[in-house]
């Protein structure tokens, strides 16, 4: 009776694993297949896909950015420093003062449907981002959009707005049913791949889309899979399990490049390394304390320990992959400067510093930092926060020293320098109007040049008053098997597929 | 046993609705703001204003509570931010995964642990019963992530034998339900062990061997069913405690169950997710309590003695 019991439980424990497990299986064996013959690409980020609804709470997660961008169309891709390529627009205009812009669309364009792609999507999808009031509608207040012939867009600023480029290409475009219950569970789109399966939070199992305007891809599959947790990452490329992964930690890349089958390469991010000053804080509010305390710890020396792979130390507040780059005169390491200026701005040595980051990769720079501080008697406690807390906290200015790695979305420094340093923004207690005048200028033309040399006179007023400390620029690292060709890594952490094939292993 | 069955089903709907009172009350005690946190930081205040309007948010808390209340009653746990789709969804979608790995590693545990402790049980203080107690003890007390990391770097890397990560197949499956079951088996190594060598003692067994019965007979006829109540009670709480260790195991072999998502979950401030899933794992232990009392009851005879009082 009892054997019989075990048995029955095994057997309806079989049969539910088979039920939970089968479904989200991944297809077995690279090559071959009934597509484009280019095989099957297992790819796990570091940031599952939850959700694949690009317009929505999580339009500006990089699961859903990397999924969207093989499932559906962005009207421009960014490809570097003020440098856009067309996908759904094939060309674009803005007038002067940037607060108007005009986009043709590419004509023959279809959904995987097979039906057309056409401006009135554009503007229902855009339309669908400012009504949802997710993240990405943040970068577009005020906007109007209309569609005055059928291959036209216009899209119209509240206030000129000369990065509206790179902000629209993490815009998506989706058909205008995509409103509609359900949608995003198999959803239709216009990219170069279309959706067989989807497991929220597990897994997603992509195939070519015949339709896709520039050609199908080659690959049978594109599988992404979720594997959050970093060491089990790395081991699943160097079983084989996983064929592309990105962002990992340095002494992962140290390992992975000991493996002969497994190619590493880093590429120049947007990223950089930022420490903010409250200048509001009574002991911060000089430049001068602001500057000796940048002055005291020895950056050059942190990066080349923590970060050997993939930093270099930052010489301006945005990174040189970004338009608007500036570079400025390094600052030398010398405590006993730093000491005096402190001295002889009265610096009151018994303030504790409240210094707040919230992810525990950064938990080492921040020691170190804090040791450096310490070398000159300035006293810093490291406040490692819960990622709800800390953003709560630092727009509530409750802290003293802030840690953040900041991008530049779109690769322009109108969504780092013209969004976080106004008065308004009132992100780092600083405000300072002439440099207030300088990136609203800088926001309100559409000529490139003197785009750029506002923003230089902006990145000076920033690093001599010192804002904050800028430690690093961060790379962006990405590994993949031999069995890999044609995968080129970008630099914003959201690669694309379309050109990648795999063969056996 | 029908009244028995009742008591504690009463008493398992009062505990629910604690752990859902209790689950509301913590995560709005929790400092952070969904809000922010959904629209990140450089939401206006109008849209933050908007979207804690859209999620009942600006509602005095007793309001949110019985809305809340109301809508656990019809199950409805509202919608997920993160996900975009209803909680419970969400939920039932990683819980098949996350009752697959519990249930084997409660199976493996439950039949090694029974073995291991009726061996060393039987003749205490021979050397069979100094190596499983030292083995059990040593194996309770290494961290699972630990073994979790070592089973991946022996058996994925260099024997390549099983998958390192993921739920694809049953492969998938072997190495986290072993790593979960190690230390639950050990501990029902050590509680069967001590409940055998307890009933060894008693005089029914000295009978059952005067009757000319074999050992084998003595062992799975009497001692064990006399043996089986504490190893049943013990198994019936340690396997909620089970569930919580499935959230570790599930992150180091990223498998795909509840337990990494409720930890996402509880990070981005998803209300609705977070309530869903821990009600759900609630229901579960309570269940699986409610299922330990009634093999007990049937076990033994004074517990059904005692609900019929």
């Amino acid at each position: 009776m009892r054997v019989r019991l075990v048995a029955a439980a095994l057997a309806v424990l079989m049969a539910a694993s088979a039920c939970s497990l089968g479904d989200s299986s991944s297809p077995s064996g690279d090559g071959g297949g009934d597509g484009g013959g280019g095989g099957v690409l297992d790819v796990a980020g570091p940031i599952p896909i939850e959700n694949l609804d690009p317009h929505g709470a999580a339009s500006m997660d990089a699961g859903t950015q990397v999924a969207s961008r093989a499932i559906f169309s962005q009207l421009v891709i960014s490809t570097g420093p003020g440098e856009f390529t067309g996908e759904l627009a094939e060309k674009w205009t803005s007038n002067e003062d940037a607060s108007e812009w005009t986009i043709t669309l590419r004509q023959g364009v279809k959904y995987s449907d097979g039906s057309a792609v056409t401006a009135k999507d554009v503007v229902a999808s855009f339309e669908r981002v400012l009504a949802e009031a997710g993240p990405l509608a943040g970068n577009f207040e005020g906007y109007t959009v209309a569609a005055p012939a059928e291959d036209t867009v216009v899209f119209t600023a509240g206030a000129p707005d000369a990065a509206f480029l790179g902000k629209i290409s993490s815009f998506f475009v989706t058909p205008a049913t995509a409103g509609e219950d359900g949608f995003f569970d198999k959803p239709v789109g216009s990219g170069p791949f279309t959706v067989e399966s989807f497991e929220p939070g597990q897994d997603l199992k992509l195939v070519p889309n015949p339709e896709y305007w520039d050609g199908a891809p080659t690959l049978d599959a594109l599988v992404f899979r979720s594997i959050p947790e970093v060491s089990a990452r790395m081991t699943a490329l160097r079983t084989g399990e996983v064929d592309v992964t990105w962002t990992m930690p340095d002494d992962q890349i140290t390992q992975l490049e000991a493996d002969e089958a497994i190619t590493v390469e880093t590429v120049p991010g947007p990223g950089v390394f930022t420490m903010w000053f409250n200048s509001s804080t009574p002991s911060l509010t000089t430049p001068e304390v602001r500057r000796a305390l940048r002055q005291a710890v020895d950056f050059d020396a942190i990066v080349k320990s923590l970060y050997p792979k993939t930093g270099t130390v930052a010489d301006a507040p945005v990174s040189p992959a970004v338009f608007g780059y500036a570079a400025q005169e390094p600052v030398e390491h010398d405590p006993a400067a730093a000491k005096a200026a402190l001295d002889a701005a009265g610096f009151d040595y018994d303030t504790v510093l409240r210094f707040q980051f919230s992810q525990p990769n950064f938990r080492e720079f921040v020691q170190a930092v804090v040791s450096d501080l310490a070398e000159i008697g300035v006293r810093a406690e490291p406040l490692e926060k819960e990622q709800a807390v800390f953003l709560e906290d630092l727009l509530a200015l409750k802290w003293d020293l802030n840690f953040q790695q900041l991008g530049s979305q779109g690769f322009d420094a109108a969504t780092n320098l013209g969004r976080l340093y106004p008065c308004a923004a009132k992100r780092t207690g600083y405000c300072n109007p002439k440099l207030d005048e300088l990136v609203a200028a800088a926001g309100a033309t559409s000529d490139t040049a003197e785009r750029e040399d506002l923003y230089a006179q902006a990145t000076e007023i920033i690093w001599d008053d010192a804002v904050g400390m800028y430690a690093m620029f961060v790379e962006q690292p990405y590994a993949w098997r031999d069995t890999v060709q044609g995968f080129e890594p970008s630099a914003e952490a959201t690669p694309y597929f379309t050109k990648v094939t795999v063969s056996g292993d | 046993m029908t009244r028995l069955v009742g008591r504690r089903l009463l008493i398992g709907l009062v505990t629910i609705w604690g752990v859902v009172s209790a689950v509301f009350v913590v995560i709005r005690l929790a400092p952070g703001d969904q809000a922010t946190v959904a629209l990140g930081p450089d939401a206006t205040q109008e849209q933050l204003t908007a979207l804690r309007h859209a999620l009942g948010l600006d509602q005095p808390v007793l309001v949110q509570y019985l809305d809340y209340l109301g809508d656990v009653l019809t199950l409805d746990f509202g919608e997920s931010y993160r996900y975009g789709r209803p909680a419970m969804d969400v939920v039932f979608g990683r819980f098949p995964a996350t009752v697959t790995l519990t249930v084997t590693a409660a199976l493996i545990a439950i039949c090694c642990g029974l073995v291991l402790g009726v061996l060393a049980g039987r003749r205490p203080g021979s050397l069979v019963d100094r190596a499983v107690s030292t083995v059990a003890l040593g194996l309770q007390a290494i961290p699972p992530f630990w073994v979790g990391i070592m089973f991946i770097l022996v058996f994925a890397l260099q024997l390549r034998l099983f998958p390192s990560a993921g739920g694809g197949t049953l492969g998938h499956l072997v190495l986290p339900a072993v790593t979960l079951a190690i230390p639950f088996t050990a501990l029902v190594a050590r509680i069967t062990r001590g409940a055998v060598a307890e009933t060894m003692t008693e005089s029914f067994v000295r009978t059952a061997r005067s009757k000319g019965l074999t050992e084998t007979q003595v062992l799975g006829g009497h001692v064990l069913k006399n043996s089986l109540i504490p190893v049943v009670t013990v198994v019936g709480l340690q396997l909620g405690t089970l569930v919580g260790g499935a959230v570790v195991i599930e992150t180091v072999f990223a498998w795909p169950g509840l337990g990494s998502m409720l930890v996402n979950a509880v990070e981005n401030r998803d209300f609705a997710l977070v309530q869903a899933a821990t009600v759900l794992i609630a229901v579960c232990v309570i269940v699986l309590n409610l299922a330990a009392d009634v093999v007990n009851a049937r076990l033994d005879p004074r517990i059904r003695l005692e609900a019929r009082r």
